[in-house]
């Protein structure tokens, strides 16, 4: 099974970027830039949305775990890609938002369960696009735990692969 | 119990072939009598000897700066931790949780032999905190249970309960 990803050049989706570069390994997958973001599995089936495309791409992967390795850690799963959606690519109140991040990894590593997973993928990625939390990444001791989970995610090797490639093309 | 935590360090590193260890003193340090040299002596001795037979130099730091900072850590638990009363354990609990706060292992973002060895060494302190205390500490609990789920490092030790959410959200932040 060959699935072809094409991604929106101008505005690239990092959630998705993500995911591909995780599963990469796994499934035989090409990535193309083009206009828009689409995932197409078959002639008939093709996802567009965001977050369809991860759901998709992590369940064809069932030995990585990306999408958790029980019930409850997939509904946690959707729980923080709906967060990332609607919280913090949201238009206000993103400092209420962070304050909620930041108590859930009070005592976590990773967002859901012991390893990564989706949920850390996507609101990673919504972060890293985010303005404001650019600016309040720069004030000392704000969102501590926050801070730490995204230098730790950031430092390790399917995200720099990613950042270096895309994110300064948005800057 | 540094005999029990050789033995589960070699399973963690894939070693094949336990060793024989024996013990020096009465402080029990352990030996290592190794077939073509000479015995190695001390917990940090052998265990460091065990990472480099086992191919894995990465687990002692990669710059020159994190070797230095494993060296640190494996230092302080072999000083401080080990045989530390039970009047200063509240002392090494607080240094590590505001130590912590910033990094997910204590080495910066890369897991090394100073987490395996620490956890080890203060496993049977954690096993008695009360809930409330563990978050206090929340910092160190979160490193502890990260590193007790790290694949292949909990062997002897039975796993800690830990409280994923806050529930004494009211206290100190």
């Amino acid at each position: 099974m060959a699935l072809n990803l094409t991604i929106n050049s101008s505005n690239p989706p990092l959630g998705v970027l993500l995911a591909a570069e995780h599963v990469k390994g796994s499934v035989n997958l090409s990535v193309d830039e083009g206009k828009d973001n689409k995932l197409r599995v078959s002639e008939s089936v093709q996802f567009s949305d965001v977050n369809s495309i991860t759901r998709y791409l992590a369940r064809v992967t069932p030995t990585l775990s990306l999408y958790g390795s029980n019930m409850l850690e997939q509904t946690e799963v959707d729980h923080w890609m709906e967060f990332s959606t609607r919280r913090v690519c949201g238009q206000s109140g993103l400092a209420t938002a962070l304050g909620e991040l930041d108590m859930a990894l009070a005592l976590r590593t990773f967002l859901v369960g012991h390893s990564l997973t989706l949920a850390d993928l996507c609101v990673w990625a919504a972060l890293k696009g985010s303005n404001d939390w650019q600016s309040i990444q720069k004030q000392a001791g704000a969102f501590s735990h926050v801070a730490r989970w995204f230098s730790f995610l950031g430092s390790q090797v399917p995200f720099t692969a990613v950042g270096n490639k895309y994110a300064n093309s948005k800057a | 119990m540094s005999l029990k935590e050789l033995s589960s360090l070699e399973k963690a590193l894939g070693l094949k072939k336990p060793n024989k260890y024996s013990t020096q003193g009465d402080r029990k340090v352990p030996v290592l009598q190794s077939i073509n040299g000479p015995a190695l002596v001390g917990l940090v001795t052998i265990a460091t000897h065990l990472v480099q037979e086992a191919k894995q130099p990465e687990l002692l730091g990669g710059s020159a700066e994190h070797k230095a900072v494993v060296q640190q850590w494996l230092e302080y638990r072999v000083t401080k931790v080990d045989g530390c009363h039970k009047e200063d354990i509240k002392t090494i609990l607080k240094d590590l949780n505001s130590y912590l706060e910033d990094k997910v292992y204590l080495a910066g973002n890369q897991f090394t032999l100073a987490d395996t060895l620490m956890y080890y060494g203060i496993h049977h302190v954690i096993v008695d905190l009360a809930v409330q205390e563990k978050e206090k500490y929340m910092n160190m609990t979160r490193w502890f249970d990260h590193v007790q789920h790290y694949p292949g490092v909990r062997h002897h030790l039975p796993p800690v309960v830990v409280l994923r959410n806050r529930v004494y959200t009211s206290g100190h932040h």
